[in-house]
């Protein structure tokens, strides 16, 4: 993990030091060279230790959510502090280069005891599940947008194009060609997709830039919400272009079928 | 033959603008559903989850929410106690959650214990076989998970050990416990192995019995009006444990999960102007190829309201018949999505993000019926204002 | 005793903007019309015909003139009144006749019949008597899509006397129809005027123009002259 100290130095071995976290200290107002008390129950605060650092912590998704407050101290000195002087949650450990992850945990495993090991990897998997749910349910509010704007669109192409009933009636009658008439409506269509994707990306830039503003001074951090990547750019733009081009020509070969007659109103 | 009849009937003239009129009518509406069921399910899926068993106050070590740490509340049984004396108490009870080991024939399965007084427990259900006494030291209760785990059934006799030692590869407590029952914890996430004994034996399994740890602490009102009285009056007593009442735990729950209370204002929004737009395009276009005939009707007498009354009655006959389909379609997709969302890790089985509600829906539909309307104001002011004669001019020429 | 006139038109000009510029329809135009008349209006195309039709029917106000109608000046009236007064009192029939298309042929004569609050049961019988008086009482119940062009146009018929109106105002009746549905139309105008409904009526059909018991010529906006039938 990578700590970043804001002010002061981390805590040395040798004293009872402690880092807190910059949001943590700003709410508890304290400043490096701080006394505090530390106790493992709020009745049991006998333990004085001094603010030696103050530090960023890395943003984690999983964790803003919790505003948790966090400080770190010495391994011996947390023992102590809850009496559990040879008691760990976790710990890391690195292997040498050749050796994989899975055939140490093997290894580990065979002879563990109150304990498991796990792959870094796994352990990287299993504490994003949350993000992965998040994801689905973000592709599920796609999905559905998706289809929505399909229908909205081969509706409105479709009104539109009735609206040249007329025109395309005169034009058949003085002899332009179904694939003409076909061509010009679809590239009307092309035009009002191409320039309606190029909005729309504009507002997905603005809308973005606003979720990360909000969503930033929400929960204090750095953490980026909204990423609007190339890839996605581009698939959405092809996409909107695709679903655009695709409900004029339905629209315009529903047109183009109907007799001129019909089209002006008098068979 | 009124403009009401006129406007339902009209409907009818371009069958398939209107189908897709009202499939993009029921994609919208069903969206503005899911969105309304969203932004109100977490809060009524967690209270009711919470007063599943009636407690409407939790104790919690200061800082914490339940089961939210390893923090525990020492000297549980005195803290009870004194609670229990405390006038407006119907109930209180102590709940320790820790982890412990079941053994089985050739290794250790990792289970969640929770310590319980059985006379005063708000977080399981019994589902089969029977609970246990206050007092029965012998007894156990598994969830189904765990008896699957443990291979043990009613009636069998399971070994928990406890406060393991890796270095000497053994345990420093082993306890032989009959299963009294299988039961239903009503905090757990799907698939979690449970099982419960009575608090001071699970205190023993776990790591400091001498400390009498709880992690939590149920409280139940005599009275529902004076549960806020009596947790202000418990946080005066016991200033050094954190005690919240089920309405603030749901607040606190709604701050962690705002993302998806605010992303239903915003989803649901947009459908809304979404299905104004498609309404009031396709009124719009409407009303402009059929100026002739209204500019007709007002020649032989037919008043400006009856045209306005049309096109409205157009407008919410779309939005009526769109959104009945909505409906269907947004339960659909509410089922589809809460299945999403519920798989959260580490998240209550019993809850729910999409809450189908009488009011929720009733909101919905109001709504919708409004949106519907007022997407057919400036139709409906076009229509009206149509100039007879040049209309009848441009119709002719 | 003599009867007051059914209208009195004087004067009548009317112009409007048309692509920039301004074009004068009517130019000082005057009329009379007498109860039981059958008055047809003729003349060229941009003559000014359904220009006056519009203006002594209420549907468009003149840029100068007035109208007496019934005995009600027009420019007196505001627009709910103006529409009050045709849907009782006038009954247009159009060149294209103007049927709303998901009404069935009764339902578009019950419409003007709805509008001025004439109860369900005694509507639908008036309907049929008029779909009857005009030959389609066996088509009561199609709508007018499925209805020949001069089948529409007696409906447009009955759709105008619905109200009983003291007077018909039509505007090119035969205009859309051929030659033998026109005269059907022309029967059933001989037919009304006989019976009693006042006429006014604006085409370029001769043969429609010579049943009128006076005919109106008309010339770029002006009246230019009157011709009565022997």
């Amino acid at each position: 993990m990578t700590l970043v100290v804001l002010q002061g130095t981390p805590p040395a071995a040798s004293t009872t030091g402690i880092a807190v976290e910059r949001a943590v200290a700003e709410r508890l107002h304290l400043a490096v060279g701080d006394t505090v008390r530390l106790g493992a129950t709020p009745d049991s605060l006998r333990r004085l230790a001094v603010v030696s650092a103050i530090y960023e912590p890395r943003p984690d998704p999983a964790e803003i959510s919790r505003r948790s407050s966090r400080v770190r101290l010495h391994l011996p000195d947390l023992a102590v502090l809850l009496g559990a002087p040879d008691r760990v949650d976790r710990f890391g450990i690195g292997l040498v280069p050749g050796v994989s992850a899975d055939s140490g945990v093997t290894v580990l495993n065979r002879s563990a005891f109150g304990f498991r090991a796990h792959p870094s990897a796994v352990i990287a998997s299993e504490s994003s599940q949350t993000f992965k749910v998040v994801s689905r349910f973000h592709r599920a509010i796609a999905v559905i947008s998706i289809v929505a704007s399909a229908v909205f669109l081969l509706c409105i192409m479709l009104l539109k194009v009735e609206e040249r009933r007329m025109d395309a009636a005169v034009m058949r009658f003085v002899g332009v060609r179904r694939r003409t008439i076909f061509g010009a409506l679809v590239l009307e269509a092309a035009l009002i997709a191409i320039l309606g994707s190029v909005l729309g990306a504009a507002l997905a830039f603005l809308a973005g830039s606003a979720t990360n503003a909000y969503y930033r001074r929400f929960f204090d951090t750095e953490l980026v919400f909204s990423l609007i990547t190339p890839r996605i750019l581009w698939f959405s733009l092809a996409l909107s272009l695709v679903l655009g081009i695709a409900a004029g020509a339905a629209a315009a070969w529903r047109l183009v079928r109907i007799r001129p007659m019909v089209l002006w109103g008098r068979a | 033959m009124t403009g009401l009849v006129w406007g339902l009937k009209s409907l009818g003239r371009h069958p398939l603008r209107t189908a897709l009129s009202l499939a993009g009518i029921a994609v919208a509406s069903a969206m503005l559903l899911d969105m309304v069921m969203l932004s109100g399910g977490i809060e009524k899926s967690f209270s009711e989850l919470l007063l599943a068993r009636g407690y409407q106050i939790r104790i919690t070590p200061k800082g914490t929410l339940p089961f939210d740490t390893e923090g525990s509340i020492p000297r549980t049984s005195e803290v009870v106690r004194t609670i229990r004396a405390e006038p407006g108490v119907e109930a209180a009870g102590a709940v320790l959650g820790t982890a412990v080991y079941g053994r089985t024939r050739d290794s250790l399965v990792t289970l969640f214990g929770y310590g319980i007084q059985p006379e005063a427990q708000g977080i399981y259900q019994v589902t089969a076989g029977a609970d246990l006494a206050p007092g029965d030291t012998l007894g156990i209760l598994l969830s189904e998970t765990a008896a699957g785990l443990l291979h043990t059934s009613i009636g069998d006799t399971v070994t928990l050990a406890g406060r393991l030692d890796p270095q000497i590869a053994s345990a420093s407590v082993d306890r032989r416990l009959v299963v009294r029952g299988l039961v239903r914890w009503i905090y757990d996430h799907r698939g979690q192995p449970s099982v419960g004994t009575v608090l001071p034996v699970m205190q023993r399994l776990g790591r400091d019995a001498a400390a009498d740890p709880g992690s939590l602490l149920l409280v139940k009102a005599a009275d529902d009006r004076a549960v806020d009285n009596l947790a202000e009056r418990l946080r005066e007593r016991f200033p050094a444990l954190e005690v919240n009442s089920v309405a603030e735990l749901v607040v606190q729950a709604k701050r962690r999960l705002v993302y998806f209370t605010q992303l239903a204002y915003v989803l649901g929004g947009m459908s809304l102007i979404v299905a104004v737009l498609l309404v009031a395009t396709l009124l719009t276009i409407t009303v402009n190829e059929r100026l002739g005939e209204i500019a007709t009707l007002r020649a032989i007498g037919v008043s400006r309201g009856t045209v306005v009354r049309q096109v409205l009655a157009e407008g919410v006959a779309l939005t009526v018949l769109g959104s009945a389909g909505g409906i269907l379609l947004g339960l659909a997709t509410a089922e589809y999505l809460d299945a999403i969302l519920t798989s959260f890790p580490g998240l209550p089985a019993t809850f729910s993000f999409f809450v189908p509600r009488a009011d929720t829906l009733s909101l919905a539909a109001l709504v919708l019926l409004l949106t519907g309307s007022l997407a057919g104001i400036y139709p409906a002011w076009l229509a009206s204002r149509a100039p007879i004669a040049a209309t009848l001019r441009a119709e002719a020429t | 005793m003599t009867r007051s006139p059914m209208l009195v038109a004087r004067d009548l000009r009317k112009d409007y903007p048309m692509n920039g510029e301004v074009v004068h329809a009517l130019r000082g135009a005057s009329l009379t019309v007498e109860p039981g008349e059958f008055v047809a209006i003729v003349g060229p195309s941009g003559s000014g015909k359904s220009t006056l039709l519009q203006i002594v029917g209420g549907i468009d106000p003149p840029s100068g003139g007035s109208v007496e109608l019934l005995g009600t000046r027009l420019e007196t009236l505001n627009d709910r009144a103006l529409t009050h007064l045709r849907l009782t009192r006038l009954g247009f029939v159009f060149q294209r006749f103007h049927l709303l298309p998901v009404l069935t042929a009764r339902e578009n004569v019950e419409l003007p019949m709805a509008e001025a609050g004439l109860r369900g049961a005694r509507r639908r019988e008036r309907a049929r008597q008029l779909l009857e008086y005009v030959g389609l009482g066996h088509r009561e119940g199609h709508r007018a899509t499925q209805l020949s062009g001069g089948e529409m146009q007696r409906v447009a018929i009955a759709r105008a006397l619905a109200n009983r109106p003291a007077i018909l105002l039509a505007d090119e009746p035969t205009g859309e129809l051929d030659a033998a549905t026109g005269r059907e139309i022309l029967e059933l105008f001989r037919r009304l005027n006989r019976d009693g409904t006042t006429l006014l009526v604006v085409t370029h059909d001769e043969r429609l123009a010579a049943q009128a018991g006076r005919v109106v010529h008309m010339l770029d906006g002006r009246i230019a002259a009157e011709t009565t039938a022997p």
